[in-house]
């Protein structure tokens, strides 16, 4: 338990809370347009476990343009 | 003038719909901050990760807030490059290939105000993306590494905006020239291929075109050999124009191959 | 009035000739149907009188115009939208870039969205829209900046019979307002709508002229009698010494424009114990005149 209280909270906290945003920016992005390359369910999949990469790969490729 | 500004209205209105113009600065100040963050913690995270054998004694460099700044430039050269080319290599080549341009270019428009809304746009874009993404790293540097001086910073700061507004012009010009996945070949190539090659060989050279981040970078401390900076800028500037002069020809040039 | 004068217009892509030399010209207010079968050159016409591609060689002339493309509406066979605007932002930025006043792309935009059926989807994202909705929409855009010549690529094609027969009946009212010069391959929506046909097949012009004088010149009048019975047909038609057909108990004979053939038969069938059924003159329609062109230059 040491080891946790250890860890620098209060400089890692804005690091999490960014990512978090870019998840949620993915998210409603993903709710909100008509069609995505692929099945919307597996991007939300990928945009939830892929963290930073999974959010960019889905803003890069997922989205349907035109 | 009143054609360009609609032009532009629309790329606007496009980064904020599809959210370019909040998820890539996001991504920027992520990229930022990872460097000073976990430069600082590196000890703690690998005592908590496993054990060290015994006697086992890491030396640390002292790291300078220069040599921090410097970690976030090259996060930025390369992540950064690769999410910046590859969102806007399709700016002009997409619309051509999937039809929309053929609306737009049946009307009495000017292929300058297109590329050079489409470049203004991209550019907007991307020094957003680097001043958040500069803020963030800055911040943690001066919190965990000491002071920076503000006019150096300033300087560097310019100096590699320069630089991120000379590859859109490369990316968008691509972009105008070829198809979206011969553009995107090419802009890498030329971009990410030839960061390498100046990191391999580069000190061998006094100028080439990639070595403005490492001459933004000399502004921050009196170590670095700064001798050849005025000529680098000249250089990236003269290339800035002629990419944009290259992408207003493309434009016009291979308007009539939008599909029908 | 002369609007738009085409003469000589060539375009090649390599050793390929895709329009070869063809010469029109379109009168103000009217409408042209440009008719070909698939491959015959009309969407590659219709791209050089926008400006979208450059001609080899001929010239498309306007009186008193610089830039055509200013006083021109296109409409694409499969228009393609921005998805992520609305079909009132769409409108409104097609009319500025056409050179339209801020306010006044406002106003236009609203109006003709709210003519083409589309009043109730102003603000709804093009992404949205069915194939007949974004069929209107490109109409919209075409017109928004009151141009004053609509080009319209197989404008009912991709459509259901339904959405074809709202969009037939919608051009058929711009028709009094504007002129049109619209390419088709289905030959009815052609018949329906128009004051000039141009008939394209491989790049050349074969045919043109207002429907009644190609009819006349393609008119090969046929006389269809109908027999009580299949034998009789059949019977009738190995005596009669002309060009016959036969279908079931019905027998299509093909007679000359001169009168004496037509009365040479009529004289038969008086005299004869042939129960006869009906008797009428058949007018080739377009379809049959269209297969006439068409196989006429079948040998070049």
């Amino acid at each position: 338990m040491g080891e946790l209280q250890a860890v620098p909270w209060a400089l890692i906290a804005p690091l999490l809370l960014i990512q978090l945003i870019l998840m949620v920016v993915a998210l409603i992005d993903l709710s909100r347009i008509h069609a995505t390359n692929g099945p919307k369910w597996l991007w939300a999949i990928i945009i939830i476990i892929g963290n930073l990469l999974g959010s960019i790969v889905y803003f890069i490729i997922g989205r349907k343009q035109s | 003038m009143s054609q360009f500004n609609v032009l532009m209205g629309k790329e606007l209105r496009e980064s904020w719909r599809s959210f370019k113009i909040l998820w890539i600065p996001l991504v920027f100040i992520l990229l930022g901050v990872s460097d000073p963050i976990l430069n600082y913690y590196l000890m703690d995270i690998l005592k908590a990760v496993g054990e060290m054998p015994e006697g086992f004694q890491m030396v640390m460099p002292e790291l300078s807030p220069a040599d921090i700044l410097a970690a976030s430039t090259g996060q930025f050269q390369s992540i950064g490059l690769i999410v910046l080319i590859a969102t806007f290599v399709g700016t002009i080549s997409r619309e051509r290939q999937n039809g929309t341009a053929t609306l737009l270019y049946v009307r009495p428009i000017s292929h300058m105000a297109l590329f050079l809304s489409k470049w203004l746009v991209a550019c907007l874009v991307a020094v957003i993306s680097v001043i958040a993404g500069y803020a963030a790293s800055l911040y943690y540097t001066v919190l965990l590494y000491g002071p920076v001086q503000w006019d150096q910073f300033i300087g560097m700061l310019a100096t590699y905006l320069l630089w991120i507004c000379l590859i859109m012009a490369v990316t968008v010009a691509m972009s105008a020239a070829f198809k979206t996945v011969i553009a995107a070949t090419l802009t890498i190539i030329m971009v990410i291929g030839g960061t390498i090659f100046e990191s391999l060989i580069g000190s061998f050279l006094s100028i080439s075109p990639w070595k403005l981040p490492s001459s933004a970078l000399s502004l921050l401390s009196d170590y670095y050999d700064r001798t050849n900076f005025i000529l680098n800028l000249s250089l990236s500037t003269g290339l800035l124009i002629f990419f944009i002069v290259l992408g207003i020809f493309m434009c016009q040039r291979n308007a009539s191959t939008t599909e029908i | 009035m002369t609007l738009i004068s085409v003469s000589d217009l060539t375009k090649t892509f390599g050793n390929q000739t895709v329009v070869d030399h063809i010469s029109f010209s379109i009168e103000s207010n009217t409408s042209t149907a440009l008719i070909g079968p698939n491959g015959a050159g009309k969407t590659t016409t219709l791209s050089m009188l926008t400006g979208l591609l450059s001609q080899t060689s001929g010239s498309i002339k306007m009186d008193g115009v610089k830039d055509m493309r200013s006083v021109i509406g296109f409409l694409p066979q499969y228009p393609k939208f921005f998805s992520w605007l609305s079909a009132l932002e769409y409108t409104e930025m097609a009319a500025k870039l056409s050179g339209v006043e801020a306010k006044q792309a406002r106003l236009q935009s609203q109006k003709i969205l709210e003519y083409v059926g589309l009043g109730s989807a102003l603000h709804k994202k093009t992404e949205t829209f069915s194939g007949g909705m974004k069929q209107r929409l490109g109409i919209a855009q075409a017109l928004v900046h009151k141009p004053k010549l609509l080009l319209l690529d197989e404008p009912v094609s991709a459509l259901d019979p339904v959405g074809r027969r709202e969009i037939m009946n919608l051009l058929k009212e711009i028709q009094n307002e504007t002129t049109i010069l619209y390419s088709t391959h289905i030959l009815n929506d052609a018949e329906e709508m128009t004051d000039q046909l141009l008939f394209l097949r491989g790049g050349k012009l074969v045919e043109k002229g207002s429907l009644n004088e190609v009819r006349a010149r393609f008119e090969e009048p046929r006389i269809k009698i109908k027999f009580s019975s299949q034998e009789q047909a059949l019977q009738f038609a190995s005596q009669a010494e002309l060009h016959c057909n036969v279908e079931g108990e019905t027998v299509f004979v093909e007679i000359d424009h001169d009168q004496p053939t037509m009365q040479q038969l009529l004289n038969r069938l008086a005299n004869s114990n042939f129960s006869i059924e009906s008797i009428e003159k058949v007018t080739a329609n377009l379809e049959e005149i269209f297969m006439k062109v068409v196989g006429s230059h079948e040998s070049v």
